[in-house]
């Protein structure tokens, strides 16, 4: 039996109640973190999570499985690096095995702008707790010698920022780790079930509406992907969300040679190698808003002339799939994390290209926001009324790349 | 290429040689002018469906154009359609 | 008779073998066993040929030379690294065929439906795996994306329909000892047979291969009710005997037939992913393409995925821990996510899931690649974004400038000398290359209405001849960019106006210009002259004397422009400041840019003139706290927060985030764009920025960060920019640290605060009068395009022309008439806007606004039809007009361009800054050899 099943995880599905304390919409990874964690942190185990399609198969199932914490703004630094510390004691606490590995990433400067941009970014990171330190060129042809450092004569690398800690795990062991554990203490988790309506009393939330009829609920919680403005419409809410594709793919299998993970702003890409030997490439997101899971030529075509710029040696690997994901995007490229101004509705959403490595941190937070009711000092700055408020989150560290 | 984007002096062309744009809509109940300014600023529909939208020819024409297209397929709506 | 090397053993290729063939006659088996299909279904022949790892050696024809390594043999991954480094990865060549009908397969159904296409007068384009076209993708354009033996890549643009009649795959066996050596599909073995291969005693099982002579096959084991079913392969490595039973009875006796070779003939599947990839597309699937899929039975033992050793055991384990949807089965084990892509496991996890579920599950979903292209296949075609140049940019060069982009620019960074480039601004005198500034000339009837909409400033007190400082919001209130604004002296046709921003966004400034002008329905024209205007600015004490010398007559004071003819060469000369010196700002025509600052420098040898690059010019203006956009601005920058309210009028009417600085302004401010001055800065050279992104705290409090340091400044301490956060009281802190250093926050500049030597009264005639001299006007290789003969290498050469912004109807009456010399071309751009190649010497009647203006800034090649084809056919991915005479714009090689299309020859216009890369990438794809492919 190979490894990859026999410490696969197991899934409890049970049917569903007329009522639960909490409803999350949504079984991705945020929706069914906030399970876990109001069940392993809260002991709140009378919830539910339901989930249109099947568990984990929307972005979480289709991102480039990315953690850091180099953000460009305080508050994104502190939030992400503690989700880069849960994700690192995640194995342990769940003892499964989420393939994390921990392999540093390289944001490569080939401008004197970007590399301003990669020294700031260090300094920054340093100040709030995340490790991103400057490099020169030669230290970066250490930490990965089979980058060309010229760039082909055209892009050559002027420096890197490292941020060590960078690491990479199984998107899809993630999600079913955080899903066995809530299942393990009560939660539900409801497949095929999609959320058609929010059940108002007055001005508050007190329940979903499925095909299955009305579910109440004391508070209910949107982590969908891809399609919370639908839900958020249901509450009468307009958000400062528009959605659009983000598009990755990998090549065949290789023996694993090669190290960290490298990103370069100005080509606009990033390459890592999975736990499975593949070659992980991505980019930016479309440039329209879409909700298409379409894969475009145009988006391999461009990813993989960028990358023979700085990684000639992948000219003859082979490109195995390409995928696409749908993700919300905020204006300021932060997330919305609390409450909407309408009782017993929370969002967290706005995870743009960014949503993976906030998994453990964005479950925990919310789970706390909905058990004690106060609003957690870590995702203080990330409500949605910031922009009321003007306080907008805006972060140069996330706009772009991944 | 990739999706192609009909520009009417130009022809179709790929999505790459354009930059998109919003046509605004801001909701008829809000009065307060600081709510419906916010509400410009950064609300959008957001819809699943056919939208109306504008595109700028950046890499030929240089001018703007408005088309519509269904979001959740990305396929343009012709104007005897809609 | 081709040779090629296995493994390093030598192996023998008669004509029309493919590789497996030519293995299998050798007797090497690619991967150590498992079915083999010839189909190019299978995971089971991967080898790696001349490197590339992957490659199914059943679709590849056996070539002399060849080397193939048996790199799955073992069971490992072949290595990610080639075995020699390489450097600057280069595209494969793209070929673009546009056509009404694409059809996927040359089988019967291929061809009945290309028949019916070319019976309705459609242009068809047919692809088959058999002449080396491998269909990696059916995509959104539509595009299809196929390999071919030239080592080319063909993308193909079906104008009406894609057809898929791939045909179907055979269904492979999921028994023990399936990976066995020695078992063929019914298929293959008829092909194998046909090729002269002895299958020995052979066994068939299921569906008898069709076409086989007499005798070839032992025994015929029918499979299905009231026939038989396979149970397994026995043998060591090779098959030695295939058992099979009774159908349906588990207590009959099973026979053991011993066999060299099984032949399977389990059912068919239809191959459709190409159509199921595309299902939004006009895409139909024909013939056994689109039968419905056999299902076999449930598989009970074996090895389901070869690609990822799934085995039936692994699918019952996970199907009890709860994964019971076919997504979450093929996640949870990983099955079907290998090269064959579900090839060999589709079938089977549908059948799994039908017995154990009692729901036939539909297949997963079908996702490109569809055959594995490799990463320089996949970037045929594309190219990485270009990097405009200055006019300035070979002189640069030559003056030993190191280049660095900045905001979509190629700027000279430093010549090299830092400190004196400094020193020639302070005190003496320095050009700068400033041609990147966008520029854009707006008039019409609206105009300062428009303007006044647009900018926060109040147009209506700019006088004629006066220019000022101008920010440019969104509607958020948050400062997009910044630029001058310049009403030019009293004009005929009433006001006109000249608005530059940054260089970083001058590729957003003129759709943000025409997006709000149609936003507020305003009557202006706009023309973009930011390729077409180079612009040099002359700073430092002695740059009056300079432009003196350099035969200036007279030059605007403070916030004044003018036009001035300086060294022969018409100029705008605009009096502002960024350095904080007495500079000059001259735009002028971009052909004549070499020209001028040459004579620049040469006027200048007596003060010792030095060109100063983007580095020195950051920490000049630093010294006197000006921001730069992007470095020092954030996001969220209201006016308010960047300490520039002074540049906002509230009451001047309403304007782009009027309402949202009122709105904003209730609220209470949390940070503050300040200078900062460091006394006693990090020991560094002058210039190093050491302190970016340095933590600014006010005692124990974060309370920002810096986001602008050039170190050192001339007089000690350091200046610095840098958000800082309001105490919880309210209060901007005065005395803060920076990286634990003492720095104070102060608010003026730290240079020449009052602004004197930017001010400087100057009088040119009492300054230097013996030096008014006139230069002749001087611009090199002035053309005529309509003589120009499609000779010779392809060179790109300088297009003297006129660019005219008009109404529609002006210009259709302008057309009409064509005042300009016989033989000149003009280009309709847009319905408001005209290229004519001939210099500015006509009017344009119809429209008193009309902007008519030269344009020095396009390049142009001729090329005869059949080089114009064979390039466009490359880099040319969009449909082309058939009519001749006719005008074409879109991207060229990654470049935007023109095409005039004209019996017998075809002219390109590209955008100077973009000149020299198109000229190189039109060379290169020239050059590039076709392969001998049609």
């Amino acid at each position: 039996m190979n490894e990859f099943v026999e410490r696969q995880m197991k899934l409890t599905w049970r049917p569903p109640k007329k009522s639960y304390d909490v409803v999350i919409v949504g079984a991705g990874g945020h929706g069914l973190a906030t399970a876990y964690y109001l069940a392993t942190r809260h002991g709140m185990s009378n919830v539910a999570v339901f989930e249109r399609g099947y568990i984990g198969g929307g972005n979480s199932g289709r991102n480039t499985t990315i953690i850091r914490a180099n953000y460009g703004i305080p508050a994104a630094v502190r939030f992400y690096q503690r989700s880069v510390d849960l994700y690192r004691g995640l194995e342990e606490e769940t003892g499964r095995w989420l393939m994390h590995q921990q392999k540093g990433i390289l944001w490569m400067a080939h401008s004197q702008a970007a590399v301003r941009a990669e020294r700031m970014r260090a300094k920054l990171n340093t100040e709030f707790g995340a490790q991103t330190e400057w490099v020169e060129p030669r230290q970066v042809r250490e930490l990965c010698p089979e980058l060309d450092i010229e760039g082909g004569g055209r892009w050559p690398v002027l420096g890197a920022s490292y941020h060590p800690q960078g690491a990479t795990a199984r998107h899809d062991r993630v999600v079913w780790a955080l899903a066995e554990g809530a299942m393990e203490r009560g939660a539900h988790v409801h497949q095929n079930t999609p959320v058609e309506g929010l059940v108002l009393d007055g001005e508050r939330v007190t329940g979903v509406r499925t095909a299955a009829g009305d579910v109440a609920a004391g508070a209910v919680v949107s982590a969908v992907g891809g399609h919370v403005s639908r839900i958020a419409a249901m509450a009468g809410l307009r958000l400062p969300i528009r959605t659009h594709r983000l598009q990755a793919f990998v090549t065949n299998h290789y023996q694993q040679q090669f190290g960290p993970i490298v990103a370069s702003s100005e080509l606009f890409f990033y390459a890592s190698q999975t736990a499975r030997g593949e070659m992980l490439l991505g980019a930016e997101i479309d440039p329209q808003p879409s909700f298409s899971y379409r894969s475009s030529h145009d988006f391999v075509q461009d990813v993989c002339r960028r990358a023979l710029c700085l990684l000639p040696f992948m000219s003859n690997l082979r490109v195995l799939r390409q995928w696409t994901g749908v993700c919300d995007m905020s204006p300021d490229y932060s997330p919305i994390m609390g409450q909407t101004g309408v009782n017993g509705f929370y969002l967290t959403t706005g995870w743009g290209t960014w949503g993976f490595k906030a998994i453990p941190a964005g479950g925990e937070q919310m789970a706390e926001l909905i058990a004690t009711g106060e609003v957690p000092e870590l995702i203080a700055p990330f409500g949605l009324d910031r922009f009321a408020r003007d306080r907008t989150m805006a972060d140069r560290g996330s706009a772009g790349t991944h | 290429m990739s999706l192609r984007i009909p520009c009417p002096t130009c022809g179709d062309r790929s999505v790459h040689e354009f930059v998109h744009g919003e046509i605004r809509r801001v909701p008829d109940h809000l009065t307060d002018p600081d709510e419906r300014d916010l509400d410009f600023a950064f609300n959008h529909d957001n819809e699943e469906g056919v939208v109306a939208e504008r595109w700028f020819h950046a890499q030929g024409c240089r001018r703007w154009f408005e088309i519509r297209r269904d979001t959740t397929t990305d396929r343009i709506v012709e104007a005897e359609e809609s | 008779m081709a040779t090629l090397l296995v493994d390093g053993q030598q192996v023998g290729a008669q004509a029309g073998d493919s590789l497996l063939v030519a293995m299998l006659r050798t007797g090497l088996h690619p991967t150590g066993g498992g079915c083999l299909c010839l189909g190019g279904d299978c995971p089971n022949c991967l080898v790696t040929v001349d490197g590339v790892a992957y490659t199914r050696c059943c679709q590849v024809p056996a070539r002399d030379g060849m080397v193939v390594r048996r790199d799955l043999l073992g069971g490992e991954e072949p290595t990610l690294l080639p075995d020699e480094s390489l450097s600057a990865g280069k595209a494969a060549p793209v070929r673009h065929v546009h056509c009404d009908t694409v059809v996927i397969g040359k089988g019967d159904s291929g061809r009945e439906a290309a028949r019916e296409a070319r019976n309705a007068d459609l242009s068809v384009v047919t692809l088959d795996a058999r002449d080396g076209q491998h269909v990696t993708g059916v995509y959104p354009g539509p595009l299809v994306v196929a390999s071919d033996q030239a080592g080319r890549v063909l993308h193909v643009h079906p104008r009406r329909e894609i057809v898929v009649a791939t045909g179907a795959a055979e269904i492979q066996p999921v028994v023990p000892g399936s990976d066995l050596e020695g078992l063929v599909t019914a298929r293959a073995a008829a092909e194998l047979v046909a090729a002269g291969i002895d299958l020995g005693h052979a066994v068939v099982v299921g569906e008898r291969p069709a076409g086989l002579p007499e005798g070839t096959l032992a025994k015929h084991f029918p499979i299905g009710q009231d026939s038989w079913e396979l149970l397994r392969f026995e043998g060591d490595g090779r098959v030695e005997a295939v058992v099979v039973r009774r159908q349906g009875d588990a207590d009959a006796t099973e026979e053991r037939i011993e066999s060299d070779t099984a032949v399977l003939g389990l059912g068919r599947n239809p191959r459709n992913a190409l159509a199921r990839m595309a299902s939004d597309l006009p895409v139909r699937a024909v013939g056994s393409a689109a039968a419905e899929p056999d299902l076999p039975p449930c598989p009970t033992e074996g090895t389901v995925c070869p690609c990822s050793g799934v085995t039936v055991a692994d699918l019952d384990d996970v199907w009890e821990r709860g994964f019971h949807e076919m997504e979450l089965l093929k996640r949870a084990t990983l099955a079907g996510t290998g090269t064959c892509q579900g090839g060999v496991c589709l079938p089977y996890l549908r059948s799994f899931l039908l017995e154990r579920g009692g729901r036939l599950q539909p297949a997963f979903t079908a996702r490109p690649l569809n055959r594995q292209l490799t990463v320089r296949e996949l970037a045929a075609g594309a190219h990485t974004a270009v990097t405009a140049r200055s006019p300035l940019h070979d002189e640069h060069l030559s003056l030993g400038a190191r280049m660095d982009r900045a905001g979509g620019w190629w700027r000279p960074w430093t010549y090299g000398r830092k400190d004196d480039e400094y020193r020639s601004v302070r005190e003496r005198v320095s050009l700068g290359d400033v041609s990147s500034l966008g520029k854009m000339a707006i008039s019409g009837p609206d105009a300062e209405a428009f303007l006044e909409r647009i900018v926060p400033t109040k147009v209506a007190t700019i006088r004629p001849g006066r220019c000022r400082y101008v920010l440019m919001l969104d509607e958020r209130a948050y400062l997009l960019d910044d630029g001058m604004l310049c009403r030019e002296a009293d004009q005929d046709g009433g006001d006109r106006f000249f608005l530059t921003s940054t260089s970083g966004g001058s590729g957003f400034f003129e759709l943000w210009l025409r997006d709000w002008a149609e936003a507020f329905g305003c009557d202006v024209r706009i023309l973009n002259q930011t390729a077409s205007l180079a612009a040099i600015n002359v700073t430092g004490p002695q740059a009056a004397r300079l432009l003196a010398r350099a035969g200036a007559g007279e030059l605007p004071s403070f916030g004044r422009h003018r036009q001035v003819r300086i060294a022969g060469v018409d100029c705008r000369v605009v009096r502002l400041s960024f350095t904080g010196e007495l500079s000059y700002e001259l735009h002028h025509p971009a052909a004549d840019a070499r020209t001028l600052w040459r004579r620049l420098l040469a006027a200048g040898a007596g003060f010792n003139v030095q060109p100063h690059g983007l580095e020195t010019l950051l920490r000049l203006r630093l010294e006197k706290g000006h921001i730069v956009i992007g470095q020092d601005t954030d996001y969220d920058s209201t006016p308010r927060r960047l300490a520039h309210e002074w540049a906002v009028n509230l009451n001047k009417g309403d304007f782009v985030g009027r309402q949202a600085l009122l709105r904003t302004n209730k609220l209470p401010l949390d940070k503050r764009l300040v200078a900062l001055r460091v006394e006693e800065p990090p020991a560094g050279q002058a210039g190093d920025p050491s302190a970016e992104g340095a933590a600014i705290h006010d005692g124990e409090r974060y309370a920002g960060y810096v986001t602008s340091d050039a170190g050192t400044a001339a007089g000690g301490g350091a200046p610095m920019l840098g958000w800082l956060y309001l105490d919880p009281e309210g209060n901007l802190p005065r005395d803060v640290t920076v990286d634990g250093r003492a720095a104070r926050r102060v608010d003026g500049p730290i240079y020449d605060p009052e602004g004197a030597r930017a001010r400087a009264a100057v009088d040119i005639v009492s300054e230097s009068p013996e030096n008014v001299r006139e230069f002749p006007l001087a611009r090199p290789e002035a053309t005529d395009l309509a003589d120009e003969a499609p000779t010779g290498p392809p060179r790109l050469r300088r297009l003297e022309a006129t660019r005219v912004s008009a109404t529609t109807a002006a210009l259709d009456a302008v057309v009409d008439d064509s005042p300009w010399p016989a033989g000149a071309l003009a280009f309709r751009t847009a319905s408001d806007e005209l290229l004519v190649t001939a210099t500015p010497d006509f009017e344009v009647a119809g429209d008193p606004h009309a902007i008519v203006e030269p344009e020095t800034a396009f390049s142009y090649v001729w090329l005869d039809e059949a080089t114009a084809e064979r390039f466009l056919d490359r880099e040319c991915e969009w449909r082309r007009p058939n009519a001749r005479r006719a005008l074409a714009q879109g991207e060229v090689a990654g470049i935007p361009a023109k095409l005039w299309f004209e019996a017998g020859r075809t002219l390109i216009l590209v955008p100077a800054p973009f000149a020299a890369v198109f000229e190189r990438r039109l060379t290169g794809s020239l050059g590039e050899t076709d392969g001998g492919a049609p």
